[in-house]
């Protein structure tokens, strides 16, 4: 948890989190998973480590995947920040969410958000990745489950439906 | 765990940063946060100031110049690995970008914070050992070039000094004309995340690439995680300079660079095992930069 309770100096910041706006006094020695799960009420991030090696926390800041237990939450002020919860279609699952659904891709479900957001970013940047592209596009997550292979499956999958709905759309 | 409090500067230009380092006490610069954090979150480093330079966007770049290429040092790992001067002239430094940690990483990490944090097992002071590059040291008095050989000293740790920064790297060119050098960057590591538990950097330039069995006229080769600092076995080098990296010149280079390791016994991977890669890594880096030196 964290509070503001103690005498430690805070600093005011403004984050524009899955499109709402929020202005929060931090610690600077606050990360932003903290930001994300206790001040903006998005817990679809998850904290496993806490110190960089499970990439459960991956969201998306300013267009870019980070892991958000290794950034202050300071260190994102004034940015737009994304969460796997944005990529739901209305109250729908999403593509990429459908998909993992569908291929039975998590068993306890703990590491997906972050596995979902780095497939996001994959498949944003290569739209028909090969079986090695995206075990290596995958390589910051762990999974302690599933053994990954019905995950590589929902990538595949997820990279179908994506271009099934953007050639249907007429989009690139 | 949670980090000791610490105070937090934004600044967003190197005349502020100096500034910044100069006035504070027990100030840390914080780069792509991508091992500091780790750090502070097991508060094995407890700053009382955080001065963060992700706002300041004069030390992101790739200028290309005659003869040589400078590198400021916030340029992410992701722009190194996809940038094209980079990869027309020190394609080992994009490879070797390409090859650290997985894509949130490289998003973020930076070539500064690696040549500062001096791991052994990192890959940029490998490869700009390799290159023979200079590393640029800024502070109140101004810009001061630190060649590779004299900048790593010890394990992680660096000739920046107090109130100093690392503001970029300079790589020369000349020595690796276009069209017959080869450049190779291998790692020996079990997952991508983790740290490699050997690096081989080897370059080779041939006289012509076009005639039969072309001689290497100049040859580099270093190592990560061999020693404290980055390796370099310049003895290996001249033992296949000259030739046309024949079987029993490799063997040669090989069994010089294992004699000249010295590797530190980690989990997962002891000392004595270091070594024979050593041996295979030689073998396998400088046979990659000689083909890459034929095949184009």
């Amino acid at each position: 948890m964290i509070d503001n309770t103690s005498d430690r100096p805070t600093q005011e910041i403004t984050l524009t989190v899955n499109g709402n706006e929020i202005t929060e006094e931090v610690e600077p020695r606050h990360k932003l998973s903290d930001f994300l799960r206790y001040r903006a009420d998005e817990t679809d991030v998850r904290v496993g480590c806490e110190h960089g090696a499970c990439g459960a926390c991956t969201v998306e800041v300013d267009g870019k995947n980070v892991k958000s237990c290794m950034l202050f939450a300071v260190q994102a002020d004034g940015s737009e920040v994304l969460t796997s919860k944005a990529l739901n279609d209305d109250d729908e699952l999403g593509p990429i969410q459908e998909a993992f659904h569908e291929n039975h891709a998590l068993q306890c479900g703990f590491c997906t958000s972050g596995f979902i957001m780095a497939t996001k970013e994959l498949l944003e940047e290569n739209p028909d990745p090969d079986r090695e592209e995206i075990v290596e596009g995958l390589s910051d997550n762990i999974c302690r489950c599933t053994g990954y292979v019905n995950i590589i499956k929902a990538v595949e999958d997820a990279a179908d439906r994506i271009d099934t709905v953007s050639q249907a759309t007429g989009d690139d | 765990m949670k980090s000791e409090p610490f105070v937090y500067h934004s600044p967003s230009s190197v005349e502020e940063v100096v500034s910044l380092m100069n006035e504070h006490d027990h100030a840390e610069l914080v780069a792509g946060n991508q091992s500091l954090a780790i750090q502070m979150n097991n508060r094995l480093a407890t700053p009382d100031h955080l001065i963060d330079l992700n706002g300041v966007d004069e030390l992101a770049y790739v200028d290309e110049r005659d003869g040589e290429i400078e590198i400021g040092a916030m340029t992410t790992h992701k722009t190194i690995a996809n940038s094209d001067a980079i990869d027309r002239t020190v394609p080992i430094l994009a490879e070797a970008a390409q090859q650290i940690a997985g894509p949130s990483v490289r998003n973020v990490g930076t070539l500064g914070g690696g040549i500062g944090e001096a791991d052994p097992a990192g890959n940029y002071p490998t490869v700009l050992t390799a290159l023979d590059a200079t590393i640029t040291i800024t502070s109140e008095s101004g810009d001061r070039d630190v060649g590779v050989d004299e900048f790593f000293i010890a394990y992680m740790m660096t000739e920046v000094g107090e109130n100093e920064m690392i503001t970029g790297a300079t790589v020369p060119t000349d020595p690796f004309p276009i069209g017959r050098t080869g450049m190779s960057f291998l790692e020996l590591k079990r997952v991508p995340h983790t740290w490699p538990k050997l690096s081989a950097a080897g370059i080779v330039r041939v006289d012509d690439p076009t005639r039969d069995d072309p001689t290497v006229e100049e040859a580099r080769l270093t190592f990560a995680n061999a020693s404290d600092t980055p390796l370099r076995v310049e003895a290996a080098e001249s033992a296949v300079e000259g030739t046309s990296l024949t079987d029993d010149a490799l063997e040669e280079a090989a069994e010089i660079a294992m004699d000249s390791a010295d590797p530190a016994d980690e989990m997962q991977a002891e000392a004595e095992y270091k070594e024979e890669q050593v041996g295979i890594f030689t073998k396998r880096a400088l046979r990659e930069a000689y083909d890459r030196a034929l095949d184009q």
